[in-house]
């Protein structure tokens, strides 16, 4: 009968651990502040994912370094990963709520962040995601959903304006992987081309996990279009793709949107990725604030700042600086400190609006020796 | 142990030792630029150190010297067993149910959350634990009867206003014809065409619910779902909707035990030993293999349900194969066919990533690691079935 | 027609990459009746070996040829450790246990070795240096890579060896007699316990040797990688009769084809449905696989 001592020994640890872990922490929570991150740490999308944790870390590093926040003795940050399954954010979501945290910067997959959001607005947490751009994320009325990164009904317009007055494209081909984001991206291009004129020969589909895109290539290919529209989640699949696309010889212009931006691109894709255009938020990378946290960065990472590392770190210090004027982590009072601030982070100029929406201002570049250059930019409609 | 013994034990471990520091140099230490050795030896370092210390432990407590400690743990153990045999069964029952009622009451919302992932992997366990524990038929597929059921009750209740009461059948009504569906083509199937086909079925689903823009709103998912009411008391906090499904997991229990042992489970568990015999026995395999499935998937539909009221989102992401995979690992290692098995189980692998939770990147290579661990350890399970009679495997 | 030609080469192409992992499911599942759901991880495991070994033999200024033939052998000899010692720990010990112990003994061992490559490689992809491999020939629409051209070759070669080594060697004979009746070959004096170690080494190496293949062709390698090509190959090698190794190539093409020529004419997101439907259609009719399976079933 070892089974009951099994059974018991498993029950008494399962208790301690779950009915334990809230108890003993609560006494020295008086002073700290603590910050979650929730964002995909394993599985497929973990690079970002760790680069939005990396991004908070560090904000909270520079706010230590500058003397932190009166009134809080020390700042924490508490990573979790919501490996972009919604169920395991939702779960992350409550550990952070047990972990009595303030705040959460993140998720990153938009079909996380909506489940995750619904319930730290039950606990009145403030979440700041720094790249989900499903415009349902703040169009549900929640007080306490701030979003630092644009929108994709901002994004699929911005790429379009450009396709028709910079590009001159009369013909394009989209293809997406079927996410929330990404194909929610790409039926607003595809409605936004329709609209400007511009024949959609084509909208396919690829499965995620896959490697071989030969098969819609050669579509790509025999329909002939001047523009390839391609909105993956990912940028290593992206590269994947481009790469492909150079091999079979095809030769119309090659267009990526904000999960395809990062460094990985031309790491993996090399030559193949150059002159392709991207859409992603304008980051002044001549900003003595980009520069400073790209030193910070990479002094800490050893490596180029992600696609939205600079996002969580504004996310992060945006929430601290309000706390800092608070003077407390109510969350009604935070919001109020949120909704002035005004101030030009490592990303781009910083200011929520009533819905927590914080502006796009996507700008498109092209890949150049290597490199992502600042082609032209949505809002003003000029070239860099 | 004997000196030999000892021997032998000691250079198993170094030559496993080496072993893995031929197989872990390779990944850390090659580098472009030449090779590295302090990276991998820091990492080699701490798990021989690990290595040497459990096998000294473990070879300390073989020759007896952890007696000391052992025996009044032993007799203690002793003594609860002999308490337990004494104790009615009701008691015991009624002392979990009675925790279980309690639980909520003293806990946080976190470990609400996380019982509440318990009780529904407890329904999905046991609704494979038919399927597989019983029937004998291995199904990679299971967790597709789960998603059938969840964007039943989504659809229903968003589109027709259906509460969550009415459609709890129709979700393990629709859930047990899916069963059939994809019970039916695999009837002539064995072992393992069966898994493939299982799992094709699953992906199929899943691809099904991601790409069916027009029903499923595919990878966006469906949102808002409302929770479920009862006579205007609106199950708000996740303590009201821990009793929910505690209530659908002690059905699903009560449901498999009964079912464990009427005609038809030992009609199931003659399938599972030798189907041909069975046949031959006068048991209709036919009917009783779709019944299994039907049955199965009936569970795994009023789970789905509950899970969406609980989760109000239900995606594609939710039902993948690893869902399957982990459900079916539940029942595995819990012990097939056992109901407090696939209980234990579940608390085991539900739980384990949970505490795992502080190791982080560590997580899921530490609960792999234990899930071959366990299985080395106990192939049967925790707590395996009590079978009827010998079987011929077993003489061998 | 054009178009027809190039999806051909396409469908040949990615056939072959699931045929080459689906070899080691086969030869495993014929032995030992495991399905080793860790197959996946040795093909990641040997693609990250590939990139490793090919960007420090650069670096040493070796020709890109050398470093490409080098690490391929040196990554397979590689994955076959591994495949070893997963074996000795995991699956040994279960020989006797339920099938079902070793099915979920294979699961836990996955995800261990799926993480221990995040761990150790990080969670970004890593690139190969795909300009060895780069250029190709072109017929107007129709277009075919060098790479491709290898990765069919590599594959027919690697397949003819291995039958010969299964079909004419006294190693083969005795896999062959193992995977028939274990105690029966124990007696007339084959070391069962070797011949199995020896069959996961060979299977790994395969599936060492296809990560390579697809990291050059595609162009990087990353932790993760392992997992949807695994349960294709692996439906692969059911398809085609499990434990048979020319099923293995008739499965792995044929999922292949399919799957490409439902991207290419139907539609891209349900190509895996097709995929699918052609396993479970094929299966309904066929129970055994196309080609048949290899063993007789009197032991299932």
């Amino acid at each position: 009968m070892k089974r009951l001592l099994v059974l018991v020994v498993a029950l008494a640890l399962l208790g301690l651990v779950l009915g334990g872990c809230g108890g003993k922490e609560e006494k020295k929570a008086e002073n700290i502040l603590k910050i979650g991150t929730l964002s995909p740490l394993t599985g497929p999308y973990a690079a970002d994912g760790n680069d939005i944790r990396q991004g908070a870390e560090i904000a909270v590093e520079v706010f230590k370094a500058q003397g932190g926040i009166p009134g809080y003795s020390d700042i924490q940050v508490f990573p979790q990963d919501s490996a972009c399954d919604p169920k395991q954010a939702v779960a992350a979501a409550n550990k952070l709520i047990n972990d009595k945290v303030s705040a959460v910067v993140g998720a990153y997959c938009s079909s996380s962040t909506i489940p995750a959001s619904e319930t730290l607005a039950e606990e009145k947490i403030i979440m700041l995601t720094p790249a989900s751009t499903n415009p349902q994320v703040t169009e549900r009325g929640l007080p306490y959903m701030f979003r630092t990164c644009g929108r994709d009904d901002h994004q699929g317009p911005a790429a379009v304006k450009f396709m028709t007055d910079v590009a001159g494209v009369k013909k394009i081909f989209i293809v997406d992987d079927k996410t929330t984001y990404s194909q929610g991206l790409a039926d607003g291009v595809e409605s936004a081309a329709r609209a400007a004129g511009i024949e959609v020969l084509d909208h396919d589909h690829v499965n995620q996990g896959d490697k071989d895109y030969s098969a819609v290539l050669t579509k790509v290919k025999a329909a002939g279009p001047d523009l390839l529209y391609i909105s993956l989640q990912n940028s290593a699949t992206g590269a994947l793709m481009v790469i492909q696309a150079k091999r079979m010889g095809i030769d119309a212009i090659l267009m990526g949107q904000d999960a395809v931006y990062h460094p990985q691109l031309m790491e993996i894709a090399k030559g193949d990725a150059e002159g392709m255009f991207l859409t992603f938020g304008a980051i002044d990378k001549n900003a003595t604030a980009f520069k400073d946290f790209q030193a910070k960065w990479k002094e800490k990472t050893g490596k180029e700042p992600g696609a939205y590392s600079a996002y969580s770190f504004d996310s992060a210090t945006a929430y601290l600086n309000a706390v800092k004027a608070a003077g407390t982590t109510d969350p009604a009072k935070v919001r109020e400190q949120l909704m002035k601030l005004k101030f030009t982070g490592a990303s781009k100029d910083i200011s929520y609006d009533e819905k927590g929406d914080s502006g796009s201002n996507y700008t498109v570049y092209q890949v150049k020796d290597g490199a992502f250059v600042p082609y032209w930019n949505s809002l003003t409609g000029q070239k860099y | 142990m004997t000196i030999r013994g000892s021997k032998k034990l000691w250079t198993g471990c170094a030559v496993g030792l080496v072993w893995f520091l031929i197989l872990l140099w390779p990944m850390l230490g090659i580098k472009p630029e030449g090779f590295e050795f302090a990276a991998t030896f820091q990492v080699f370092g701490y798990v021989a150190v690990a290595a040497v210390f459990v096998l000294f432990f473990y070879q300390v407590k073989e020759a007896g010297y952890l007696d000391a400690a052992g025996k009044p743990i032993q007799s203690a153990a002793g003594l609860i067993q002999r308490a337990y045999a004494k104790t009615p069964t009701w008691v015991l029952l009624g002392a979990t149910l009675a925790v279980a009622i309690v639980f909520p009451l003293v806990t946080g919302r976190y470990a609400h959350d996380v019982a509440i992932s318990v009780l529904i992997y407890i329904c999905l366990g046991l609704g494979l634990n038919v399927v597989v524990g019983l029937a004998g038929l291995l199904d990679l597929g299971y967790i597709a009867f789960y998603g059938v059921g969840a964007y039943t009750y989504a659809l229903l209740s968003l589109n027709f206003g259906f509460s969550f009461w009415l459609c709890l059948p129709i979700a393990g009504l629709l859930a047990a014809i899916a069963g059939c569906i994809i019970g039916y083509p695999t009837l002539r199937m064995r072992g393992d065409y069966l898994a493939i086909v299982t799992l094709g079925f699953g992906e199929i689903v899943r691809l099904i619910l991601n790409n069916w823009m027009a029903l499923t709103n595919g990878p966006n998912g469906i949102l808002g779902i409302p929770r479920p009411e009862l006579f205007g008391f609106d199950f708000r906090s996740l303590a009201s909707l821990y009793y929910v499904i505690l209530a659908i997991a002690v059905v699903t229990v009560l449901s498999v035990y009964r079912l464990n042992y009427s005609r038809i489970g030992r009609a199931w568990e003659a399938i599972r030993e030798d189907e041909t015999a069975a046949e031959l026995m006068g048991v209709n395999t036919f009917l009783l293999k779709l019944l299994a499935y039907a049955m199965g998937a009936t569970f795994a539909g009023f789970a789905g349900a509950f899970f969406a009221a609980r989760m109000r989102f239900v995606g594609p992401e939710s039902f993948s194969f690893l869902e399957s995979a982990m459900v079916l690992s539940m029942v595995v290692l819990g012990g097939m066919g056992s109901i407090p098995g696939v209980i234990l189980g579940v608390l085991a692998l539900v739980a384990l990533p949970e505490v795992f939770r502080e190791f982080e990147l560590y997580r899921m290579l530490v609960f792999g690691g234990v899930m071959t661990l366990m299985m080395l350890v106990r192939p049967a399970g925790i707590w395996p079935a009590k079978r009827v009679g010998r079987r011929s495997e077993e003489m061998e | 027609m054009e178009f027809f030609i190039q999806q051909l080469i396409n469908g040949i192409t990615l056939g072959g990459v699931y045929a080459l992992i689906a070899l080691g499911y086969t030869m495993v599942y014929g032995i030992i009746q495991l399905i080793n759901f860790a197959h996946g991880e040795f093909f990641a495991a040997g693609g990250y070996m590939g990139v490793i070994l090919i960007s420090y033999l650069s670096a040493q200024g070796l020709h890109p040829y050398a470093c490409l033939a080098i690490s391929l052998v040196l990554a397979m000899g590689y994955c076959a450790l591994l495949a070893m010692a997963v074996e000795q720990l995991a699956y040994k010990p279960l020989r006797q246990a339920s099938r079902l112990a070793a099915l979920l003994s294979a699961l836990g061992m996955s995800i261990f070795l799926q993480n221990g490559l995040m761990l150790t490689q990080g969670v970004y992809d890593k690139a190969y240096p795909t300009e060895i491999t780069s250029g190709g020939l072109s017929w107007g629409l129709v277009s075919v890579s060098y790479m491709q051209m290898f990765i069919v070759a590599l594959t027919a070669g690697l397949l003819l060896g291995l039958n010969l080594l299964v079909f004419k060697t006294r190693i083969g004979r005795a896999m062959r007699a193992t995977a028939q009746d274990k105690v029966m070959s124990a007696l007339v004096g084959i070391n069962s316990n070797r011949i199995i170690a020896i069959t996961f080494a060979i299977g790994a190496a395969l599936a060492a040797a296809a990560g390579i293949m697809v990291g050059l062709y595609y162009g990087s390698v990353n932790y993760s990688m392992g997992f949807v090509p695994g349960i294709k190959a692996f439906a692969a090698a059911v398809l085609g009769g499990i434990g048979n190794i020319t099923g293995a190539l008739v499965g792995g093409l044929i999922i292949g084809m399919v799957e490409v020529f439902a991207a290419g004419y139907v539609s891209g997101e349900y190509k895996d449905v097709f995929a699918f439907v052609i396993l479970i259609a094929v299966l309904y009719f066929k129970p055994t696989g196309i080609m048949g399976e290899n063993v007789d079933d009197t032991r299932v």
